[in-house]
């Protein structure tokens, strides 16, 4: 009796107390994401211009006259081949990193510091060291490509003037960027390999590949899972990139949403257009993120 | 012995050539920060030329650098500090206390990093200027824990489930409260967890652009990402060793920090952080 | 790090300065006017700028923001020298914040939404679709006009909304923009950049001979600027008087296709992925042999001595076969937003910034030349090119011809409004010319397409009642 009595007790703390722990966090965030979030909701459906947070209502018109603007629908494709082709590289860059860096060896500290510098960096900052690095006249790859005899001056890569080399161009800093961060996250999921798995693959005879494909993988899966979801939210809504590179690109052809938003909402004013620009994706990647949790979470081996 | 050489020969042909690709960028921003801005586009010099401190003497004696630095450096702390103060409570109770409603709360905190704060910025600065927060750098301080608390209570919620239910019931048999178990029990046991929230949260801070430029306009205020294209960039004329020094030296004390942390973080991350 | 203590204000004369205790200040000035520029980090105190009122206690308060000038002289004697005389001349604290500007678009939305912020607000282009946040300036200009006679027709055509009948800006000053080429490298070929024409026959062998001239067709400042006037050369116009979009004419394919050919037999394809610095270091690295620029090109050069700054040629934009017109390559716009705090203060700054355009144009070494001109007269202005000691010698003197003959408003012969800044915004005319340069549309199909882009916008700005 008086235990059933205590216990009740317990789970009526336990959810006040866990109320008033999570108030904090949810209030933060509630504020300053998500009525924001509600307010550029609403704009996306009115003709705000200029700044201004409040306009005529519009009803569904700037969404249906994006899906109208050739750009728009460029800038749409481009941002999923953007993200997903940075991100496939980088998690078979950042698998193979991982695995090569959890060993020990001689300057695996050395290797590891200049591994992380891309991620300790701004990258607003990057990115504009990346224009010199991509710089029209004193390209350095340019420079060792030349001296690599590879190309010649007269045909060296246009790397931020012609469609397809902005485009990997502007690829790579992003892959370049996120691989140290989805390294790290990799890096940490094959630690978390409990011995006793490995002990048991080595005694089954699975070695080398085998054991990464039927033991190292699946364990690694929900880890993997996380840090692709994270490299792709990142890179669909981060305007950095692109925005510095190339603002778009060769007539447009690197516009990706985020940069096509902030043109139309920022530098056109044209608030409402530009929200529903960039709110677009929103649903798009609402439903990848619940996807991907949850086979992240069946994909769990416990 | 021949295994084990196999071992280390497949580590270092993986690891060197990356680390090569990823650190070269910063070889060639420590090359051209050394030249003199007159030879920069002089294809003659690309390697051979007079190296020179002029830049970084110009960085931290003709701009507002130094404070650029500090500004960040200041937010950046105090945005870790409210972001554990926010998360670790959080994240505790979303670990323990809430059972399957914590788990889709989870996921709905996760869901906060989906808008792009290409547009956010306006209605929050709307938010700033009626708190009187415009051109401070409190503004920032309030501003950045939205996107870093997300993350923080996700990764730390990973890390209190790791921890064995045990050793808080065996505190709290002692006559210790919820309270009390979570400041003194798992608080120590979860530190590289915390440890990585710092991390990534000063990462977080560091890499922010957008609302730094919305809400800062003085340039005693100005961050260290706004800084640079402000006064390294005149107009149609860049500065880029100037620019390139200025990347480089916060860089490489990041870098190394993490570094260092690194394996405490990995250490963490072993017992299961995101069952 | 401690805050501030709060200590009743006193005044002192003398060397110390002046103590105030912060609540008081946050209430004279408000969010967005910082009138000593308390930084919210660094205590006790930390000011914004040079300490400029020694022992002054000063009774208004203005708060501006404007661009990192180009020429570092100019900024030096605008907060150094010009806003200090003012300031103390009108009791007003002044406190002038520099930054680049290509943020500023993004710091007007952010203030426009945060409905606070500075008082005056520069832009390099007229901010029509800013109109409904920010006063009449008919005002300042009627005050100014009093004082120095007419507002230039290139700055009203630029800052007056024909419909609504309203001064939504007021412009200070333009940047006239001429050609820069290298006399040398063009002798060598035995030509000159006198006209397109002249132009197209130069450039393959200017190309030969590894130095191609460049015209950028890119998202950027610069393209958009030389893309714009070219089509003026050859007779295309966005829109007519009426701001009416005229910009599918057989005048503009044959400009297009004109371009076309021209970089296809004398370009570089770097052309595409230029930022507004690129035309500049085209030039800078020897390679370039012409681009249209603004003298920021010669200035540079001359500062570094560089070997070939001499041979470093400004003419006006080379003809084409409808006439000879260019466009300023920047203009200097302040604005006033309705939420102002210091409106008084901001409108009396103004007009004396626009009554003293001589000494900007001077402080500027003739980057800047006044709107409304008589104040500093193109004569006038053309006895101090001529002064300058850059060889050849008088070479700037044809700034003035320029100025006076051959530069125009983006959207002439029309007025610069929304839709002329919306189809600048989105980089349009420069797209147009790059899908055909490229070989990605013809020019009929490009010029169609963008011409129906052009009338969506027009007919969404005139619902809005702006046009």
């Amino acid at each position: 009796m008086a235990a059933r009595g205590r216990h009740r007790y317990l789970a009526e703390r336990r959810g006040f107390l866990a109320t008033l722990l999570i108030s904090p966090a949810v209030l933060f965030i509630g504020l300053l994401v998500g009525a924001p979030l509600g307010l550029a909701i609403y704009l996306s459906f009115t003709d705000a211009t200029a700044g201004s947070l409040s306009g005529k209502w519009l009803g569904l018109g700037n969404y249906r006259a994006a899906l109208h603007d050739q750009i728009f629908r460029d800038a749409l494709w481009h941002t999923v081949l953007f993200t997903v082709i940075s991100q496939a590289v980088v998690i078979v860059c950042a698998g193979l990193l991982a695995h090569a860096l959890v060993r020990r060896f001689r300057g695996r500290w050395l290797l590891r510091f200049l591994v992380l510098l891309p991620w300790a960096a701004p990258i607003a900052l990057t990115a504009i060291g990346f224009l010199w690095f991509y710089d029209p006249q004193a390209s350095i790859f340019t420079w060792f490509l030349v001296h690599l005899h590879l190309v010649d001056r007269s045909n060296a890569p246009n790397w931020l003037g012609t469609p397809h080399a902005a485009m990997s161009s502007i690829i790579t800093v992003q892959a370049w960027r996120v691989l140290p961060f989805a390294t790290v996250i990799f890096l940490a999921g094959i630690s978390s390999i409990p011995q006793e798995v490995d002990d048991a693959a080595a005694i089954d005879g699975a070695t080398g590949l085998k054991k990464f494909w039927y033991v190292s993988l699946p364990l690694q899966l929900p880890i993997a899972i996380v840090a692709i979801l994270f490299g792709i939210v990142f890179t669909a809504t981060d305007m950095v990139v692109p925005y510095i590179l190339t603002n778009g690109g060769p007539f447009n052809s690197t516009q990706v949403l985020t940069t096509y938003a902030f043109q139309t909402g920022i530098n056109a004013g044209n608030i409402g257009e530009g929200a529903a620009v960039a709110l677009f994706m929103l649903p798009l990647l609402v439903v990848v993120t619940i996807g991907m949790l949850f086979f992240a979470r069946r994909a769990e081996v416990t | 012995m021949t295994g084990r050489w196999r071992h280390h020969a497949f580590a270092y042909a993986v690891a060197v050539p990356f680390a090569i690709v990823l650190a070269f960028p910063f070889f060639w921003m420590a090359v051209t920060s050394f030249k003199p801005e007159a030879q920069v586009y002089d294809p003659t010099k690309v390697w051979t030329f007079h190296p020179t401190l002029a830049n970084y003497g110009f960085l931290f004696h003709h701009t507002g650098y130094l404070r650029w630095l500090r500004n960040s450096t200041f937010v950046g702390i105090m945005v870790v500090l409210i972001t554990l103060a926010v998360a670790i409570p959080a994240g505790y109770a979303l670990a323990r206390l809430s059972g399957r409603v914590g788990r889709s709360l989870g996921v709905a905190i996760f869901l906060t990093y989906l808008v792009p704060p290409t547009l956010l910025f306006l209605p929050l600065s709307r938010v700033v200027s009626k708190l009187g927060l415009s051109d401070r750098l409190w503004a920032l301080i309030l501003v950045y824990p939205s996107f870093t608390i997300p993350f923080a209570i996700w990764l730390l919620m990973g890390f209190f489930k790791a921890i064995p239910q045990e050793l808080e019931d065996a505190a709290l048999v002692d006559g210790c409260s919820r309270l009390g178990a979570l400041v003194r029990i798992v608080l120590p046991v979860s530190l590289p967890g915390i440890i990585t929230v710092v991390i990534f949260t000063f990462s977080l801070v560091i890499n922010e652009f957008v609302y730094a430029i919305t809400f800062i306009s003085s340039s005693t205020n100005r961050t260290v990402t706004v800084g640079v294209p402000t006064d390294l960039i005149r107009g149609d004329l860049f500065n880029w060793p100037g620019i390139m020094a200025a990347i480089l030296i916060p860089s490489i004390p990041l870098a190394l920090v993490y570094n260092a942390f690194l394996n405490r973080f990995i250490t963490g991350f072993t017992g299961g952080a995101f069952r | 790090m401690p805050d501030t203590t709060d200590q009743p204000a006193t005044e002192q004369s003398g060397s110390t300065g002046t103590r105030i205790s912060r609540r008081e200040l946050l209430r004279k000035a408000g969010a967005g006017a910082v009138a000593l520029g308390v930084a919210g980090s660094t205590a006790p105190f930390s000011f914004a700028g040079p300490l400029r009122y020694k022992g002054r206690w000063l009774k208004g308060d203005l708060s501006i923001i404007q661009w990192v000038h180009f020429v570092p002289a100019y900024d030096d004697w605008f907060d150094n020298t010009w806003v200090k005389q003012w300031g103390q001349a009108n009791d007003v604290q002044v406190n002038v914040e520099h930054i680049n500007n290509t943020l500023l678009d993004t710091r007007a939305a952010a203030e426009v939404a945060a409905q606070s912020g500075h008082d005056l607000f520069f832009n390099l282009h007229p901010m029509a679709s800013y109109e409904d946040q920010v006063i009449n300036h008919a005002s300042i200009i009627n005050e100014v006009q009093r004082k120095v006679g007419k507002y230039g027709a290139l700055a009203k055509l630029s800052t007056y909304n024909t419909k609504t009948k309203k001064y939504f800006a007021i412009s200070d000053n333009y940047v006239p923009d001429p050609v820069v080429w290298r006399h040398d490298l063009w002798n060598a070929v035995g030509e000159s950049p006198a006209t397109w024409d002249h132009v197209a026959k130069a450039a393959p062998k200017l190309k030969a001979s590894g130095h191609p001239i460049g015209i950028g067709q890119s998202q950027e400042l610069d393209s958009n600027m030389a893309l714009i006037a070219f089509l003026m050369c050859f007779g295309s116009f966005i829109q007519d008087e009426h701001n009416r979009p005229t910009l599918q004419s057989k005048n503009t394919v044959e400009a297009v296709k004109f371009m076309a050919s021209l970089y296809k037999s004398g370009e570089d394809a770097g052309i595409f992925g230029w930022n507004p610095a690129s035309n500049n270091n085209y030039i800078y690295s020897g390679t370039g042999s012409m681009i249209l620029n603004a003298i920021s090109a010669t200035r540079t050069p001359e500062a570094q001595h560089l070997p070939f700054s001499d041979n470093l040629w400004i003419w006006p934009i080379p003809a084409g076969p409808k006439g000879r017109l260019g466009l300023e390559h920047v203009m200097g716009c302040y604005s006033i937003w309705k939420f102002a705090k210091n409106k008084e203060n901001a409108e009396k700054f103004l007009a004396d910034l626009c009554i003293h355009g001589k000494d900007a144009t001077v402080a500027s070494q003739l980057y800047n030349f006044p709107s409304f001109p008589d104040a500093f007269p193109f004569k006038s202005i053309r006895k101090l090119a001529a002064e300058d000691k850059n060889k050849p010698n008088g070479k700037y003197t044809i700034l003035t011809t320029i100025a006076e003959k051959y530069t125009h408003n983006i959207g002439y012969p029309g007025t610069t409004n929304a839709a002329i800044d919306e189809i600048f915004s989105k980089y349009l005319i420069p797209q147009m010319f790059a899908q055909v340069s490229q070989g990605k549309l013809s020019a009929q199909d490009s010029v169609r397409d963008t011409m129906s882009v052009v009338k969506g916008i027009y007919s969404k700005w005139r619902k809005r009642g702006k046009i």
